[in-house]
């Protein structure tokens, strides 16, 4: 590159760089648009985010229900007004069904007669395991999480959820009763 | 002394008035009556004249107007309420019986709020029933109908989120069970189809602002209510009546029988009548609010349900359906599809005839699929309102509720490999089958022929399954549902869009015969369910995907 080596005497034209060349109106007009676009965009994005609350002020889902004992062999329905919780008794366990409906939210009613649940928003009946025997809930009632405490009384987890078949009869979702 | 007269002309003439309303002397003349209406900010929203036909009540029936109307008393009546109304969990419900028992007035307003706001949702729709009956949605009307379907949409949610702030028992569970709709969205919502969301981060939780109907949802509706939806009702009605304005106001055309028709002054014979209406429906809102109590129940128990608990009246179609359907198809899919469906409405229907007038003939397949449609959205909605008692069981209305009703039968579900068959060739062959058939069929004929044969086809399968011992028999109710179900099938789904729209281009054809497919469809499920108690005709239980 021996010819490209100019004297120091005679003055210096920089070749323009690639970078220096002159912005084009295309160009500028693709970035400005492309980030204001950016920018409605991250807005919209914050203001969605925005609406989710980090902290929730809901009561707590955790509650102690008293011994097996306390309960009857049947569908008890004590705890509905103040847990929505409906604690079962059954010869071999006891579990606790939420009462929540799976179809949209309502709260079933037991009828100890007819031996259902009947949901009085659109219909669905369940038996007292839970599965649905009519109506349009798509899934069984859900279970909660249960456990025996030392002291003998049942803790009840409404944040934990089972509804199918199979995996709510286990440990996690049903306390055995042995010789009850 | 001076006269009653001079004291009005030396008002008239004070600089003070003239700053304020400007015109001068009032000449009765059409100069002076065009002027009073292009000088004025209010009255310039109407053109100067019109056709005799558009000024007529049994054209319009003043309906767009007074939806306007009654979104402004909402808004006046509205706004003294938020005067005593505290969103709060602990004050909402004390300061509405304050309102019905302590505040003066309190009650009147309230029910005024309260009945007025059910009759605009009522108005509204009866609007969008006379735009459609008129062709008044074709060129250049399109984009203006869709702002109006955006329009009834902001209605009712503003209708709904209002449900809520009473906080009584019947809000509640109103919300509750439409804002468990919204988690049964597909994806976005926790207990949807294909979900990929929990009940901490889903749609419902957007909406709710946490896991159930509790302090933080009644103060986002609250805000929803007052301030949001009609900040956007507002901005949608700005466009909308800009549009009337500039598209020449509801679209009588020229009368036939006299093309050199005169045009009528808008002043007097137009304004004189908008008011005259709003005055007839002010005075019956007012009687109505001081007769009959907005209905208040007791205080809102997220423990115990309502039984029965209902949805509010134009909601109570859809809540109808959430009987025969999953929650995300009758909650989410279906008025997705409705609003939709008549936001597509102008772009699909491309027959230039019946604009400005009522014509069934020239429209046959829009105004029966259109009546169809509306007459099943109020049925449905009849059905919910009188028809359903505890435990959502049927109740004829002059059954007392303390009977008891047998539960609905056990149900069963299709198996998934029949259902995808039913359902591709009901769709497919739905498609086709009208474009295959090249050569008109008389209707008439058709049409009772068709019904005669359906019935002796379904009779004799009734005789065949007897006599043959097999182990399906049909009852009586079940061949009259297949004789029903097939029935609209012909009817509405081959020989209607046989005659009347097999010659239109393939993507306004597939679009039509989709909407009314799937709108016969609801019916054909709600079939299946009272008549042979199918639950699912495909069903992927693990994905929550069932239709």
């Amino acid at each position: 590159m021996a010819d490209d080596k100019l004297t120091p005497s005679q003055p210096q034209i920089p070749a323009p760089a690639a970078a220096a060349r002159p912005v084009t109106r295309r160009n500028f007009l693709w970035t400005a648009w492309g980030a204001f676009a950016a920018f409605l965009g991250a807005s919209a994005g914050a203001m969605g985010r925005y609406m989710f609350p980090n902290v929730l002020y809901e009561p707590s889902q955790i509650f102690k229900a008293g011994r097996p004992e306390d309960y009857p062999l049947g569908v008890s329905t004590k705890l509905l007004k103040e847990q929505r919780v409906w604690v079962v008794r059954t010869p071999g366990s006891i579990y606790a069904l939420w009462a929540r409906c799976t179809h949209l939210g309502c709260t079933p009613n037991w009828f100890d007669a007819e031996k259902r649940f009947k949901c009085p928003c659109h219909g669905s009946n369940f038996t007292i395991e839970g599965d649905v025997i009519a109506g349009p809930a798509p899934k069984p009632l859900n279970r909660c999480s249960v456990s025996l405490l030392a002291t003998g009384e049942i803790l009840v987890d409404k944040s934990v959820l089972e509804t199918r078949p199979g995996f709510r009869e286990k440990s996690q979702f049903s306390i055995p009763l042995a010789g009850a | 002394m001076k006269s009653l007269e001079q004291i009005k002309k030396e008002v008239i003439d004070h600089p003070i008035w003239r700053s304020m309303f400007r015109g001068g002397k009032w000449h009765d003349t059409a100069r002076d009556r065009a002027q009073h209406i292009i000088g004025n900010v209010w009255l310039h929203l109407h053109p100067a004249k019109l056709r005799k036909r558009a000024v007529r009540f049994t054209y319009t029936w003043g309906l767009g107007g007074l939806s306007f109307g009654l979104f402004f008393v909402l808004t006046v009546s509205g706004i003294l309420l938020m005067f005593y109304y505290r969103p709060t969990v602990e004050l909402a419900y004390q300061d509405i019986k304050d309102l019905e028992f302590v505040v003066t007035t309190g009650a009147f307003w309230r029910n005024f709020h309260r009945w007025a706001a059910h009759l605009m949702v009522l108005v509204v729709i009866f609007h969008m029933i006379r735009v459609f009956l008129t062709g008044s949605y074709k060129t250049p009307r399109e984009f203006n109908w869709v702002v109006g379907v955006v329009l009834l949409v902001l209605t009712l949610l503003l209708s709904f989120s209002g449900y809520l702030l009473p906080w009584d028992q019947i809000a509640i569970w109103a919300i509750t069970v439409g804002s468990n709709m919204a988690s049964n969205s597909p994806v976005l919502g926790a207990e949807g189809p294909f979900s990929v969301m929990n009940i901490k981060n889903d749609a419902r939780f957007m909406l709710l602002g946490g896991t159930y109907v509790g302090e933080s949802a009644l103060l986002r509706f609250y805000v929803l209510h007052c301030v949001a939806f009609p900040f956007l009702a507002g901005a949608f009605m700005i466009v909308h009546f800009w549009r009337v304005r500039k598209d020449g106001f509801s679209a009588a055309p020229l009368d036939p029988a006299d093309r050199n028709e005169e045009k009528l002054d808008v002043w007097p014979n137009l304004v004189v009548r908008e008011y005259l209406y709003a005055v007839l429906i002010l005075a019956l809102l007012i009687a109505w609010s001081i007769l009959v109590k907005a209905p208040l129940e007791e205080i809102a128990d997220l423990n115990v349900t309502p039984n029965p608990a209902k949805a509010p009246w134009y909601f109570l179609g859809l809540q109808e359906l959430l009987v025969y359907f999953d929650p995300w198809i009758a909650g989410v899919l279906l008025p997705t599809l409705i609003v939709a469906g008549l936001a597509a409405v102008p772009y699909i229907d491309n027959n230039p005839r019946g604009v400005g007038y009522y014509s069934l003939r020239e429209r046959p397949f829009a105004s029966a699929f259109f009546i169809f449609g509306i007459v099943m959205w109020f049925v449905l909605i009849a059905i919910g309102t009188f028809m359903r008692g505890p435990n959502w069981a049927w109740y004829w209305p002059w059954e007392d509720w303390i009977h008891h009703k047998p539960p609905p039968p056990p149900t069963w579900s299709l198996p998934n490999l029949a259902g995808v068959l039913a359902l591709g060739c009901y769709f497919g062959l739905g498609l086709v089958l009208p474009k295959l058939v090249r050569k008109d069929i008389p209707f008439r004929k058709a049409c009772w022929t068709g019904t005669a044969a359906i019935a002796a086809a379904a009779v004799g399968l009734k005789f065949l399954l007897a006599a043959l011992g097999a182990g399906v028999q049909l009852g009586w109710g079940q061949l009259l549902w297949l004789v029903f179900s097939l029935d609209l099938y012909y009817l509405f789904g081959f020989l209607m869009p046989q005659k009347h729209i097999r010659d239109l281009s393939w993507a306004r054809y597939v679009l039509t015969m989709f909407f009314l497919l799937a709108t016969i469809g609801v019916m054909l499920k709600v079939g299946l369910r009272l008549g042979f108690n199918v639950k699912y005709i495909f069903s992927l239980q693990q994905f929550s995907f069932n239709i």
